[in-house]
C-alpha cells in the first residue's frame, strides 16, 4: 500500500497577497507574536512607473531531503510516513541546528516562554481596562483564543527552550481536513492534497502548470510548489 | 475503541516515528477523543490545561464590520470562548470566504486595553494634553448622570442642543441615532457618512438616479477599470473580489488608476499612476476617446441620424443630428465639456501618457457592455470630486455597461422594517425643538449637500466641529457619540480636539479609550459588534443582496453594553425615572417580539426583540414580504443558525428606460442635478453660478449640469510645500480600529510598500536622492494645517513629486499596541488627519480626504 505524500501547490496567479493565511495560521496553531509559520516574501522591482510587485506566500516546505531532519541530533525533527516534516517537542533540546540548516527560515525557537503578552500585568488605564494576564485568566486558557485542537498532535503552545514550525496542520489533515491556511485562503490559491494520487487537486494543478520551488539549488526537494505568476 | 487506539499509538511510538497512517488506524477523530489519556498521546496532547478530548465547540454565525462589505462570517466558539473565524458558508455573496480582517477581530474582542467598566472624567480641564483622570463607575451612576444632563436641556427649552454622533453602525442605528434625538427633542442625529463615500453616491445619483454603491458583475466582465478602487484590499466586496480575481484576470483586462501601486494595481494589466486629484481629467479624456473613436453603445446611447460619426476633436455637434435612446444629452455633454478634452490635454494634467489613456479607453469600450468603470472614494472624495465621480460613472453609460451583464448594477431588495414612527411619542418640546436647524449647516448656501436630490439632504460630518466652535447655528451642550472617533477619523483633527474640549458634556460609547474618549466626561464600554451584540446589516456582493445578523456569540468578559439598543434602553429608563417616559414607552410598545408579541422588559430583551422586529420579513412566514425577494428561512431560529438571508440574483437590464433620474434616462446632461442645484439656489434667492462660486467649483453656466473636469484643489504653496500628499487604505484596517492588534502590526507589510510595526511615509527614491534623504530616516511631514512624524520608506510604487501614507496608524490613544507610548500619548507614526485640512466636496458634503488635497514638506528630524 502506498502512503499519501502530502504537499501543497500555491497558485500565484490566484494569490492576492492578503496575508489571510499568515493570520489565520496564528489562530489555528496558537503561534506567538514574532513567529510566522505561515509567512511571505515581498518584492518591488523596476522603476516608476514600470513597477512590478511580487508576493510569495511561504511556509515550511516539508522537504523530502530536509536539512532540518538531517541535522537534528535527537531525531526530534523527523519525516512522517506521509512526507510531512514534523517535530517532537519531547525530544527537542532546542539546539537550533534545524533553524540554522533550514534555507527557508521556517523554524522558530522559543528563547522565552511564548505569549508573554498574556501574562503581562500592566494596565493602560487603572481600574478601567484590564491586563493580558487578567484576560487570559478569565478565559481559562493561556491565551484567550487558545485552540485546543492544535494539541491533538503537537504541544498546543510550545514551551520555552524548543523550536517550533508549520506541521501542515497535521492535526486537521489527520481528520481528513485541509490545513487551516488552505481553508482560510479566500483566493483559492492554496491547493493541498496527496501528491501520490494522480487524481488529486495538487497533482492536477502541477500537470497543468509548470511548477517551481523555492531555492531549488539547495537540493532539498520541497513539497510546496508554486505555479503561475503573481 | 480506547484500547484499540492506545495500542495503535503504542505501535506508532515503538516504531520511533510518528506515523499518522497507523496512528489514525482509519478510525477518525473519535480515536483522539477516546485515547487522550493513553501513553502515546500524552506526548502530543498535553497543552495549556486543555485536553484534546475537550475540543468540541460550535460555528456560530455573525457579521464582520471590519470594512463596509459587512460579510457574513462564522465564529468557532469553544466553552464560551471565540477561537477562530471563517466565512459563513450559507452566504451566496462572499462564497463563504473572508479577507484577513475578521481574523483580527479576535484580538479586538480579547484586547486587554478594552474598557471594561464605565468610567468618568475627574479632571474638568479638557484637552489632548490633559489627563482626564478616568475612574471606574457603575452603569447606574453613568446613566443617571447622562439623564440628568439631558433633562437640564429639556428644562431650559434647549433640547436641540443635544446630539448623537454616529460613526459605524448596524441597521439598528435608527433607534439611537434616529428615534432618540427626535423623541427627546433634537434634530441632531449626526452620522459619519460624509467622511465615508457620499461623493461616490453623488456620481451615480446624478447620472442614473441611484444614491448608493453599485455592484459589479465580475463573473461576466471583460474589462475592469478601477478608479482608485482596490477591491482586493478594501472598500468593498473584498472577499468576493479576491475569490474571483483569478478568473477575472483570465478573462478580462484590468486597469487601475491610483497614484499608489495598490494591491489591485499590483495584479492589473495597466497601472495608471494618476497625479492625485486629476482623475476627472482622465475620465473626460476617456469619454472624448470613446466618442471620437465611435465606440459608444449604439444600443444604449443611440446613433447619428446618418450613421456618420460627427464627434471630431474640437468640433461642436448639432444636437438634432443625433437620436438618443436610453441616455440624455450626449451631444450636449460633448459640446459643453468633451470636445476639447483630448488625451494629450489630460496627459499634461494627470501625468498619464496620452497613448495609455487612449489604449485604456478603447479597451474598456471595446469590451462593453461587459466592462466596468468602478468608482471608489479615492477618485472622488476630493475637493470638487462629485463631478469626477459623475464623469467616471458616466463612462458606464457611454458604453452601455450600466445595468448590463458583465457591467455595473444597482441592487436587489433586502426586506427590513422601517423604524416605527416617533410622532405619537413626541411631546410639545420634542415637536418644537426637533425642527430646529441641524448643527452641521447642511443646506446653507455654501453647503448644498444635494443628497438624493435634496438641498441639505445629507450630513456635513466634518463641519460639525467648526459649527460647534462658531456656535452657528447654536452651541451643543450634551453629546453622545457611539462607534465614532471623529478626533482621529476626520481631517483637521485639531478642530475636533478644540470643539470637544469646549463641549460641556460628552458621553462616548466605545470599545476602547480612543482619541475621542479623551475629551469625554463619560466613557461607556461597548459590546464588540461581531461577538457580543445583536443587530443586523444589509449589504451586497456578487449580485446578491443579503441581510446578515450580528449575534452575541460569547458572553462578554466585561461590564459592556450593546451600543444601539441596551444603552438607549438604560437611558430611557433613567429619563423615565425623571418624569420623561416617552422614550421608554416607545421602545416597549413599538419593539414587541414579533413571535410572541411580548414587550421587552429589559435592555437585553430589547436588543433581541428589536433585531427580530427589523428582520422579520426574512424569517417570519406570516410577513407580507416573506420569500418574495430571496431565501425562505424557516423561522427565527433558522435565521440565527444560518445567520444570513440571501436575495435572489440581480437581473441586469431592467433599469434601461427606468432610471431614477428626472428623464428616466442615463443623464450625461443631468436634468436631475439641474433641478437640485436650481432648487438650492432658489432656496437662497441666488443663482446656480453664485452657488458654484460659494462652494468653490470652477464651473459656470451649463457646465454645472454635466460631468466635467474640475482642477485639483490643494492647500499649501508649492514653493514651501513641494510634495503632494495623499493617503490610502490598508487591507488590515478595521476602519482605523485594528492598530491595537499585534496581528495587524506584525503583518502590516501585506499593504504594498508598508512595513511591519511601522507607519511609513512612502516617497519615490528619485525625490529622496534630490533631498538627501535615506530609507528609514525619521521625517517630519508638515502641511499648512498640521504636522506629524513618520519613518521614510523609499519605494518605486509612488509617483515622484507625491508622498503617501496609509490611514489607520498614528494613534496617540486607543491602546498600548497602537501607540509608541500610551501613557505619554506618543503615537506610533502619525495620523494623516493631523495634516489633512478640513476640505470638502460641498455639493455632496463629503470630506475631501483624497485627491492630494494638501501639499506637504518633508524634512529629516
Amino acid at each position: 500500500m502506498t502512503n499519501e505524500r502530502w504537499g501543497m501547490v500555491i497558485d500565484l496567479h490566484r494569490c492576492v497577497g492578503c496575508g489571510g493565511c499568515d493570520i489565520s495560521c496564528k489562530t489555528e496553531n496558537n503561534v506567538t507574536e514574532g513567529f510566522h509559520w505561515s509567512n511571505h516574501i515581498i518584492e518591488t522591482r523596476g522603476k516608476f512607473p514600470d513597477v512590478n510587485y511580487r508576493y510569495i506566500p511561504t511556509l515550511c516546505n516539508h522537504c523530502e531531503d530536509a536539512p532540518c531532519v538531517a541535522n537534528c541530533p535527537t531525531t526530534a525533527m523527523h519525516k512522517s510516513d506521509e512526507g510531512l516534516t514534523l517535530h517532537d517537542p519531547d525530544l527537542c533540546i532546542g539546539c537550533a541546528a534545524c533553524m540554522v540548516s533550514c534555507p527557508y527560515g521556517a523554524i522558530y525557537r522559543n528563547d522565552e516562554k511564548p505569549h508573554s503578552r498574556w501574562r503581562d500585568e500592566e494596565v493602560a488605564i487603572a481600574g478601567c481596562t484590564s491586563s493580558g494576564k487578567e484576560v487570559a485568566e478569565k478565559s481559562g486558557e493561556e491565551i484567550p483564543h487558545y485552540n485546543a485542537e492544535r494539541a491533538e498532535t503537537y504541544k498546543g503552545i510550545r514551551p520555552k527552550g524548543i523550536i517550533e514550525k508549520c506541521t501542515m496542520c497535521d492535526h486537521r489533515v489527520a481528520k481528513g481536513k485541509d490545513p487551516w491556511c488552505v481553508e482560510s485562503c479566500p483566493s483559492g490559491a492554496r491547493i493541498f492534497g496527496d501528491l501520490n494520487d494522480p487524481a488529486s487537486a495538487p497533482r492536477k494543478a502541477l500537470a497543468k502548470h509548470p511548477p517551481r520551488v523555492l531555492q531549488k539549488e539547495k537540493g532539498t526537494d520541497p513539497h510546496v510548489f508554486y505555479i503561475r505568476d503573481y | 475503541m480506547a484500547t484499540q487506539s492506545t495500542s495503535e499509538g503504542q505501535r506508532a511510538q515503538s516504531a520511533g516515528r510518528v506515523s499518522r497512517r497507523r496512528f489514525l488506524g482509519g478510525t477518525g477523530a473519535g480515536l483522539l477523543v477516546a485515547s487522550s489519556g493513553g501513553p502515546f498521546l500524552n506526548h502530543f496532547a498535553r497543552s495549556s490545561g486543555s485536553q484534546a478530548a475537550a475540543v468540541q465547540g460550535q460555528w456560530m454565525s455573525t457579521t464582520c464590520q471590519g470594512c463596509t462589505t459587512w460579510c457574513p462570517v462564522q465564529v468557532k466558539v469553544v466553552d464560551g470562548r471565540a477561537i477562530k473565524v471563517r466565512g459563513n458558508p450559507h452566504s451566496t455573496a462572499n462564497h463563504g470566504q473572508i479577507c484577513p480582517r475578521p481574523h483580527l477581530a479576535l484580538q479586538q474582542v480579547y484586547d486587554p486595553d478594552r474598557i471594561k467598566v464605565p468610567m468618568k472624567r475627574t479632571n474638568p480641564l479638557k484637552g489632548r494634553d490633559q489627563d482626564p483622570g478616568f475612574v471606574p463607575i457603575t452603569w447606574d451612576e453613568a446613566m443617571s448622570t447622562l439623564a440628568d444632563k439631558m433633562m437640564e436641556l429639556r428644562a431650559s427649552e434647549e433640547s436641540h442642543k443635544f446630539s448623537v454622533f454616529r460613526g459605524r453602525y448596524s441597521y439598528l442605528r435608527d433607534i439611537l441615532y434616529g428615534s432618540v434625538p427626535k423623541i427627546f427633542g433634537s434634530p441632531n442625529g449626526i452620522s459619519h457618512s460624509a467622511i465615508c463615500a457620499e461623493a461616490e453616491k453623488f456620481g451615480a445619483y446624478y447620472t442614473e438616479g441611484f444614491w448608493d454603491y453599485r455592484d459589479y458583475d465580475l463573473e461576466n466582465t471583460r474589462y475592469v477599470l478601477c478608479w482608485g478602487a482596490d477591491p482586493l484590499a478594501s472598500n468593498r466586496q473584498v472577499p468576493h473580489a479576491i475569490s474571483i480575481w483569478g478568473e477575472v484576470r483570465d478573462r478580462a483586462e484590468i486597469a487601475v488608476i491610483d497614484p499608489r501601486l495598490s494591491a489591485t494595481a499590483a495584479k492589473a494589466d495597466e497601472w495608471l499612476p494618476v497625479m492625485p486629484g486629476e482623475d476627472g481629467a482622465l475620465a473626460v479624456a476617456m469619454a472624448h476617446v470613446i466618442l471620437t473613436e465611435g465606440l459608444w453603445s449604439r444600443e444604449f446611447v443611440g446613433e447619428f441620424n446618418d450613421s456618420v460619426n460627427l464627434f471630431k476633436n474640437g468640433e461642436a455637434v448639432d444636437e438634432a443630428a443625433f437620436t438618443e435612446i436610453h441616455s440624455n444629452g450626449v451631444v450636449k455633454w460633448w459640446n459643453i465639456e468633451l470636445k476639447d478634452r483630448t488625451p494629450e490635454w489630460a496627459a499634461e494634467r494627470s501625468g498619464i501618457p496620452a497613448d495609455q489613456i487612449r489604449r485604456v479607453a478603447i479597451g474598456f469600450a471595446k469590451a462593453a457592455p461587459a466592462s466596468i468603470s468602478w468608482v471608489s472614494p479615492g477618485s472622488c472624495m476630493q475637493a470638487r470630486g462629485g463631478y469626477a465621480a459623475m464623469a467616471q460613472h458616466a463612462l458606464n453609460g457611454l458604453v452601455g455597461s450600466a445595468d448590463s451583464k458583465g457591467g455595473t448594477t444597482q441592487k436587489t431588495k433586502v426586506p427590513a422594517e422601517t423604524v416605527p414612527d416617533v410622532g405619537p411619542y413626541q411631546d410639545e418640546i420634542a415637536k418644537k425643538h426637533s425642527k430646529e436647524a441641524k448643527i452641521d449647516q447642511r443646506g446653507t448656501l455654501a453647503f448644498p449637500v444635494l443628497a438624493k436630490g435634496k438641498s441639505g439632504g445629507g450630513v456635513v460630518t466634518n463641519n460639525v466641529a467648526d459649527a460647534m466652535l462658531a456656535q452657528d447655528p447654536y452651541d451643543l451642550k450634551v453629546v453622545i457619540a457611539y462607534w465614532a472617533n471623529f478626533a482621529f477619523s476626520c481631517s483637521g483633527t485639531s478642530r475636533w480636539e478644540e470643539a470637544l474640549s469646549k463641549l460641556p458634556f460628552f458621553a462616548h460609547i466605545t470599545t476602547h479609550a480612543s482619541e475621542t474618549s479623551y475629551f469625554a466626561d463619560l466613557v461607556l464600554p461597548a459590546a464588540h459588534h461581531m461577538f457580543e451584540k445583536w443587530s443586523f446589516l444589509k449589504s451586497k456582493q456578487n449580485l446578491h443582496g443579503y441581510s446578515t445578523l450580528t449575534q452575541k456569540v460569547i458572553e462578554p468578559m466585561w461590564d459592556v453594553r450593546q451600543d444601539e439598543t441596551e444603552i438607549p434602553w438604560m437611558l430611557a429608563e433613567k429619563l423615565a425615572e425623571r418624569g420623561f417616559d416617552n422614550m421608554l414607552t416607545y421602545f416597549k410598545e413599538q419593539f414587541a417580539d414579533p413571535e410572541t408579541g411580548q414587550q421587552p422588559t429589559n435592555s437585553e430583551e430589547f436588543a433581541l426583540s428589536a433585531t427580530k422586529f427589523f428582520t422579520q420579513a426574512c424569517w417570519n412566514s406570516e410577513h407580507q414580504d416573506y420569500g418574495k425577494y430571496g431565501d425562505r428561512l424557516a423561522g427565527w431560529q433558522d435565521f440565527v443558525d444560518k445567520g444570513v438571508w440571501n436575495s435572489s440574483r440581480y437581473e441586469s437590464g431592467k433599469k434601461w428606460g427606468a432610471f431614477g433620474t428626472v428623464t428616466k434616462k442615463f443623464e450625461f446632461y443631468s436634468e436631475t442635478l439641474k433641478k437640485s442645484l436650481t432648487a438650492h439656489a432658489e432656496k437662497h434667492s441666488s443663482t446656480v453660478d453664485a452657488v458654484l462660486e460659494a462652494t468653490n467649483y470652477t464651473a459656470r453656466g451649463e457646465q454645472a449640469f454635466v460631468p466635467h473636469f474640475e482642477p485639483a484643489l490643494r492647500w499649501g504653496d508649492e514653493g514651501e510645500f513641494p510634495f503632494v500628499f495623499f493617503e490610502h487604505r490598508s487591507r488590515l484596517n478595521r476602519e482605523g480600529r485594528s492598530a491595537n492588534c499585534t496581528w495587524y502590526q506584525e503583518h502590516k507589510n501585506v499593504d504594498p510598500g508598508d512595513e511591519n510595526w511601522d507607519d511609513v511615509l512612502k516617497m519615490n527614491p528619485v525625490d529622496a536622492k534630490r533631498l538627501g534623504l535615506n530609507n528609514r530616516d525619521m521625517v517630519s511631514v508638515e502641511s499648512p494645517t498640521g504636522k506629524l512624524t513618520a519613518r521614510l520608506k523609499l519605494w518605486e510604487g509612488v509617483r515622484p513629486g507625491t508622498v503617501t501614507k496609509c490611514y489607520g496608524q498614528g494613534h496617540w490613544a486607543y491602546g498600548r499596541v497602537a501607540t509608541q507610548d500610551f501613557h505619554k500619548r506618543i503615537p506610533l507614526g502619525g495620523n494623516n488627519n493631523q495634516i489633512l485640512p478640513p476640505e470638502y466636496d460641498r455639493l455632496s458634503g463629503s470630506t475631501a480626504r483624497h485627491g492630494g488635497v494638501t501639499r506637504v514638506k518633508v524634512v529629516s528630524v
